[in-house]
């Protein structure tokens, strides 16, 4: 029975292939300007020329002074480039062609996540030491930690968390205080 | 090399094997072993152009970053042009450096530089030597370039006034390219080409 199967996969497959050579052959007006491949994660520049997003990414990185379009020097930018949504265009694709570094949302997460409760409070004395230069945001960059991690992390965590938080609090209301008052 | 410089290389050579310019002989690449970082360009010097008739090679190395960064092109024959220097072959030209674009390939730079070589740009000059020639004396660099085509790229016009100079100064002892370089430097006047060798 696999046999069998596989022979039909095969015999598909060989029909795919030939498609895909009648495709390149029609459609290379879909092509990438940069990659040359079939575009992946479209995109469009407002002077109309095609490019997957990760490949136009990595050119407007590389050149970040002069940013134009890799095909007619026309100027362009992130903001304004167009995606292209094709009808089913997501159903056959790998997902791990799928990994374009959006300009939004890159964040470096702190080590404490990969595990090892017992550093974390660690990490929480670090804040503390560290956050006296600027006390205000050393207080805010807490907050937004516990913030964050409140619901995925649980255990013993968020309570360390929220005791510094407080301890933080105080500080930042003393600090505050004796501010006004020198 | 990242995978995007492998593939973008694989498809070009394509490109450039299915091109109308290689069936003209006029533009070609090869790889050099299989790895698609280093390749070997070839250009048949433009017609009506003291290049004509030559056949110039290219060394091609391509970045881990290409289409990133451009492809670090030289030229291999030697040449007399007012932007390839006449002695390493490094060319300036701007879609090389700072006006390179990632939609450009080799096949696009190979007919830039053929188009360099039909028209120099002797106001942004590689080799300042060729580049005054060709500004003062522009008959001396035409005669000048053809005879180095003839010499190292195997074109047609064999300048025998210039061979006979040639031999001259390798008779007092000087080797042949250098007394070629010294002669083309000159104008081809041998008095100086000769004080400046034995000073
Ligand atoms: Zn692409
Ligand atoms: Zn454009």
């Amino acid at each position: 029975m696999a046999t069998t199967s596989n022979e039909s996969d095969s015999s598909r497959k060989n029909t795919d292939n030939r498609e895909n050579d009648n495709k390149d052959e029609q459609n290379n007006m879909f092509e990438c300007n940069i990659c040359l491949d079939y575009a992946k994660d479209a995109v469009v520049s407002v002077c109309g020329h095609l490019f997957c997003w990760p490949c136009l990414h990595q050119w407007l990185e590389t050149r970040s002074s002069r940013q134009v379009c890799p095909v007619c020097k026309a100027v362009i930018s992130k903001d304004k480039v167009i995606p292209i949504y094709g009808r089913g265009n997501t159903k056959q694709e790998d997902p791990r062609n799928k990994v374009p570094p959006r300009p939004a949302g890159q964040r470096t997460e702190p080590d404490a996540n990969t595990g090892f409760p017992g550093f974390n409070f660690g990490d929480g004395g670090f804040h503390l030491s560290f956050g006296i230069g600027a006390f205000p945001f050393g207080f805010l960059t807490s907050f937004n930690f516990s913030d964050r991690h409140g619901v995925p992390v649980g255990g013993q965590l968020p309570q360390d968390d929220h005791y510094l938080s407080k301890l933080f609090l105080w500080i930042a209301v003393i600090f505050i205080i004796w501010l006004l008052l020198a | 090399m990242n995978n995007i410089a492998t593939q973008r290389i694989k498809r070009e050579f394509k490109e450039v094997i299915k091109s109308e310019e290689l069936a003209k002989c006029s533009i070609k690449v090869d790889l050099i072993g299989d790895s698609y970082t280093e390749l070997k360009g070839e250009i048949a010097g433009p017609p009506d152009t003291p290049y004509e008739g030559g056949t110039f090679f290219l060394e091609i190395k391509v970045p881990e970053t290409y289409p990133f960064n451009p492809p670090k092109v030289r030229f291999m024959t030697k040449i007399w042009h007012p932007n390839i220097s006449s002695v390493t072959g490094a060319i300036c030209l701007d879609i090389l450096k700072d006006q390179w674009a990632a939609a450009m390939t080799l096949r696009t730079v190979l007919l830039s530089l053929q188009a360099l070589m039909a028209a120099a740009e002797p106001d942004d000059p590689q080799d300042a030597v060729v580049a005054k020639q060709y500004k003062e004396y522009p008959e001396i660099f035409a005669k000048t370039a053809s005879h180095w085509t003839n010499v190292y790229a195997g074109g047609p016009n064999k300048n025998s006034e210039f061979d006979t100079k040639i031999q001259r100064l390798i008779d007092m002892g000087i080797e042949r390219d250098q007394a070629r370089g010294a002669l083309s430097t000159y104008n081809w006047d041998l008095e100086r080409a000769t004080e400046q060798l034995f000073s």
